[in-house]
This record gives C-alpha cells, sequence and structure tokens, in this order.
C-alpha cells in the first residue's frame, strides 16, 4: 500500500440550494478542488462519485454529475453507504491510489435532498430498514437516534441540557463558517424549548435537510511531488465498521460498535491513540450521536460524553476541538457530500487555514468520523501534515 | 437589534424559492414476497409473536428468517412462539411522522423490549401515556393486524404476576 496524500479540496455552500440542480452544485465543489491542487480534469484518473441519490430525479446520478463537471470519461463507479457515502467514496478512491492502481482520483460527494417534501424526505430515510421496522412501526432517522438517546440517558443520566449543549457549540461554529447552512446562535433554552421531533431529541437536537457537494482530489506521492503541492495532506489511516440493520438485533442503545471497530482500525493504521488527534469532526446528525462519538472515539470514558460538553472540551480551547465548521447539526448534512466535507475541513485546518475558527495545532493530526445510518456503516478517517 | 433584522433578511431568502419544473411523478408500490415468513405475519393477526429457531445449532432469529447464517442450512428452521411479554430497553415518541404514516392522528411511541426467549421485539404503545413509559418497564406484548389490513406489534403495560425468567 502506497502513501496518499489530499491535493485539493471543494465544499459547495450548504443549504436548501434551490437555485441549482445537483450537478451544478457538484461542479462549484470539483471546481473549487482542481484550483485549489492547480490542477484540471486531464490529470484526473478516476472519478467516484458518492451519492445516496434516494431523494433524487435521476435514478443513476453519476454519469449527469461527471459529465457535467467534465469528468464524463473518467466515472466508472458510483458508490453507496447512506449517510457515510461521502466517505466511501474517498475510501474507495483511496485504495485506487494506495494499491497503485491509479495516481489521481477524485471523490465527489453530492445530494439534493430539500427538491422532495419533508414527509417524503423523513420517510425515505425511515425506510433504513422497511420490512421488519419501518412498515409495521413508521421509524425515522429521528427516531433511531432518539432510541439512542433514551437508552443513553437511562444508563448515563446524560441530560438533555447536555444535548443542547452540542447544539449550542455547533451553531456558535457554523457563524463562522459561510458554506454552512444555519448562520444563527441559539441558546440552551431556546434547544429545549424548540418542538419536539422524536422525543427526547426536539428540532434543535437535529440536523437539517441540506443539499451540498464536497470534493477531495487524491494523489500518490509520486504525483504529489510531480504536481509540486506546496502542502500535502496525508490520510495516515482509514477504519471501516459496519453493523446489523434491524435495531432489534443489536446489544445496547448506548454506543455504535461500527465507530469502535473502525476507530480501532484508523488508530492502529495510523499508529496514534485518541489522545494524540488534535482536531477532528465527528458524525452529529443528532447530538445524541456526537455525544455517543466522543466515547467510541475514545475522547472519553463510556458514559461521560454529557460531562465532556459539560466541561467545554469540545470547545476551540478544550482538550480536542470537535465540529468546528458547524458539524452536520448546523453545517447541514447532504448525505453523500457529508464525508468529503469533514476531510475538506480538517485539510483546511490541518494547513492553517481554518480562519476564524482555527484549531491550534502542535503535531497536526486529525481524525474524520462518518457514520451510516444508526451505526449499520462507519468509517474513521486520520489525517496528518 | 441590527442582528435580528439580518437574520429576518436571511430568514425570509432561505425560504424564498427560485422558479422549478415539477417532475413526472413516480410511484412505487413493492409486492413483497413473504412465502418464507409467511407464518409470521399470518400468527400477528391472532395476537401471537412468532421467531425461528435452527434446530442443529440452536440459534433463534427475530424477525424471522428460514436461512441460518451459522450452518448455512436452510432445511433445520422450526417456527417457535414468543412469550407475550418482555422488559423495555428503549422507546421514543414519533412527532414528526413520516410519507406513509401522516394520517396517523396521535403521535405514536416505539419501543422495544427483550422477550424472555432472550430476542427483542419493536412495538407500539398503544393507549399508554408517554409518562408512564420507561426504560425496564414491564410490557405485555401482543400481535395484531389492523382494519386497514397493516400488521403491528402492541405493547402494554403489563399487569399480573413478575416476569418469569426463562
Amino acid at each position: 500500500m502506497r502513501p496518499v496524500g489530499i491535493i485539493g479540496v471543494g465544499n459547495s455552500k450548504f443549504g436548501r440550494r434551490s437555485d441549482a440542480t445537483f450537478p451544478e452544485i457538484a461542479f462549484e465543489a470539483v471546481k473549487e478542488a482542481l484550483e485549489d491542487a492547480k490542477i484540471t480534469q486531464k490529470d484526473i484518473e478516476v472519478s467516484v462519485v458518492g451519492s445516496t441519490g434516494t431523494r433524487l430525479y435521476e435514478s443513476y446520478p453519476s454519469p449527469s454529475v461527471n459529465e457535467y463537471v467534465g469528468l464524463a470519461d473518467k466515472g466508472p463507479i458510483r458508490v453507496e453507504a447512506a449517510c457515510a457515502t461521502g466517505s466511501a467514496a474517498i475510501f474507495t478512491a483511496y485504495n485506487m491510489v494506495s494499491s497503485g492502481y491509479v495516481d489521481t482520483a477524485i471523490a465527489i460527494g453530492v445530494e439534493k435532498m430539500c427538491e422532495v417534501d419533508t414527509p417524503t424526505t423523513t420517510a425515505v430515510g425511515g425506510r433504513a430498514n422497511y420490512l421488519w421496522e419501518f412498515h409495521m412501526f413508521g421509524t425515522s432517522f429521528t427516531a433511531y437516534y432518539a432510541l439512542f438517546a433514551s437508552a443513553h440517558m437511562s444508563k448515563y443520566n446524560t441530560t438533555e441540557e447536555q444535548l443542547a449543549k452540542v447544539a449550542v457549540k455547533n451553531h456558535h461554529y457554523a457563524t463562522k463558517n459561510p458554506k454552512a447552512h444555519f448562520q444563527k446562535e441559539i441558546t440552551v433554552e431556546e434547544v429545549l424549548n424548540s418542538r419536539v421531533v422524536c422525543w427526547p431529541l426536539k428540532l434543535y437536537d437535529c440536523c437539517p435537510i441540506s443539499d451540498g457537494a464536497a470534493t477531495v482530489i487524491l494523489a500518490s506521492e509520486d504525483k504529489v511531488k510531480e504536481f509540486k503541492v506546496e502542502d500535502p495532506i496525508w490520510i495516515k489511516g482509514i477504519g471501516f465498521g459496519s453493523d446489523v440493520n434491524n435495531l432489534t438485533r443489536r446489544g445496547d442503545y448506548t454506543s455504535l460498535s461500527a465507530t469502535r471497530m473502525a476507530s480501532e482500525m484508523a488508530y492502529k493504521m495510523a499508529k496514534v491513540t485518541p489522545k494524540d488527534i488534535e482536531v477532528a469532526e465527528v458524525h452529529d446528525c443528532f447530538t445524541i450521536a456526537e455525544i455517543m462519538a466522543y466515547e467510541d472515539l475514545g475522547f472519553c470514558k463510556k458514559g461521560e460524553g454529557g460531562k465532556l460538553i459539560d466541561e467545554g472540551e469540545t470547545w476551540i480551547g478544550g482538550r480536542i476541538p470537535i465540529n468546528i465548521d458547524g458539524g452536520l447539526k448546523a453545517k447541514g448534512h447532504p448525505l453523500g457530500a457529508t464525508g468529503c466535507s469533514m476531510i475538506y475541513e480538517l485539510t483546511k485546518q490541518l494547513r492553517n487555514e481554518g480562519g476564524k475558527r482555527q484549531a491550534p495545532l502542535n503535531n497536526y493530526i486529525a481524525l474524520a468520523h462518518n457514520v451510516g445510518m444508526a451505526g449499520q456503516y462507519c468509517y474513521v478517517t486520520i489525517l496528518r501534515r | 437589534m441590527l442582528r435580528h433584522y439580518f437574520e429576518k433578511v436571511i430568514n425570509a431568502l432561505e425560504k424564498f424559492s427560485y422558479p422549478t419544473l415539477k417532475s413526472r411523478p413516480l410511484t412505487l408500490i413493492h409486492e413483497i414476497p413473504i412465502l418464507r415468513t409467511e407464518k409470521y405475519w399470518n400468527k400477528l393477526g391472532r395476537g401471537e409473536i412468532y421467531a425461528t429457531k435452527c434446530i442443529r445449532c440452536n440459534t433463534i432469529y427475530y424477525p424471522p428468517q428460514i436461512d441460518c447464517i451459522s450452518c448455512l442450512t436452510s432445511q433445520h428452521m422450526k417456527w417457535i412462539k414468543l412469550s407475550n411479554e418482555g422488559i423495555i430497553e428503549t422507546f421514543t415518541q414519533v412527532h414528526l411522522k413520516p410519507q406513509g404514516f401522516t394520517n396517523c392522528e396521535y403521535n405514536y411511541i416505539i419501543g422495544i423490549a427483550r422477550v424472555p426467549e432472550g430476542v427483542k421485539v419493536m412495538g407500539w404503545f398503544l393507549n399508554t401515556n408517554v409518562k408512564d413509559v420507561y426504560i425496564g418497564m414491564h410490557v405485555k406484548i401482543l400481535g395484531k393486524i389492523t382494519s386497514d389490513n397493516f400488521h403491528l406489534i402492541i405493547f402494554e403495560p403489563y399487569k399480573g404476576k413478575p416476569l418469569n425468567k426463562k
């Protein structure tokens, strides 16, 4: 396996993008990444499109994306791993470069979720396990994570206030990220008083339904030199995990074993420990997901996620700044784009291009954690400058 | 004050809609095969919940499946009736309903209960106030086919002697 560098990243504006189609949004991210890498489409050998596509009018979105961005003859594959689709695209592209099959690859994550109405988009998500859960019980993604929130609150005395503090933090950092869906500070009281979506999760505990695209260009070490990339960021570890689809077959509802599997693999491959991570992007589709991620990634002991946010340790200035681009919670969560957007942010951070939201770094080690569904998929990626 | 004004403008812009084309509608209604799990669906109508058990390795499957992933056989599965009681492991109440459930007039409560056979069952609390639902709660579990021909599993607070641990 060869070292793989990140040579260019791009991120479209996230939000309700009724101004553009999904290929047009993908173009924003691809253009930015190509300009960032100072290369053109000719330098790319393969394009991997990540899009769940479940809310799109196109059944097979990859060819229209590749054609629109000028990569029509480079796109033999589209990948899907629900909310971890962007990471699956990077994982696929990484393996193609690392194995020596190609020297350059682009992962394009794109999703449009706002073209259909809210009950429809809620159902498309909830039909994650149609036959045994949705058909009979009308599950939704908020309902799935609410089942985890109830259990976590009961077992570890995690409070609704602690969940609210995650939302407050991520909304705060979103105001420093012009590409974030939300641009508004909120208070703990506003979160607690917002309407219930699936008890105990309230509106402000949930990520918005967003449109967006993000892109990551990967290259082999030789190509990094050939392109004279000034500040390559290296993928030092990628771990993956997965779990059963039926929630009734899970051991318990306070932890995601896919996160534990993926992170263990990534830490081992990168030869680092949770203590070495200086900035992280974790999967906060709902506030409870960020609390569980703190614990499952080893940033604190199991059950102490609530305490970690209480003590402000995941703000800039704390022990480990987390989701300082606003996270899924406030930046938005266009499924296919999210994994690539995490790598976009961490690449900027590791290059010290974080601007108003730059984390202080000494050893320049960062971690991205991207969950698909309620822990059915997980990827953990460790980056280093 | 000024910030408040800007927020209002931003919110208004967010809701502003640009010109769009309406797509031609697509309706998907699936005919899902239940030949191999027919007993499960039928028994729900009689109030009973069935699982499958591999007679070779004793693995119990819920939801039921006729193929054993441990033995890789499909010929050694038998149907077993699960106890009609369990302990709640987690629950939620759904306020924002997905398409397909938007006609439901109440905010339904979804729970997961562990039954004495060791597997877990998802179900709905009907006629139970969410304030009375808690983790560790002892529930009665009943299958049902509704008047509009949908299958359902219902949890109710258990009244009677304590749960037998098998």
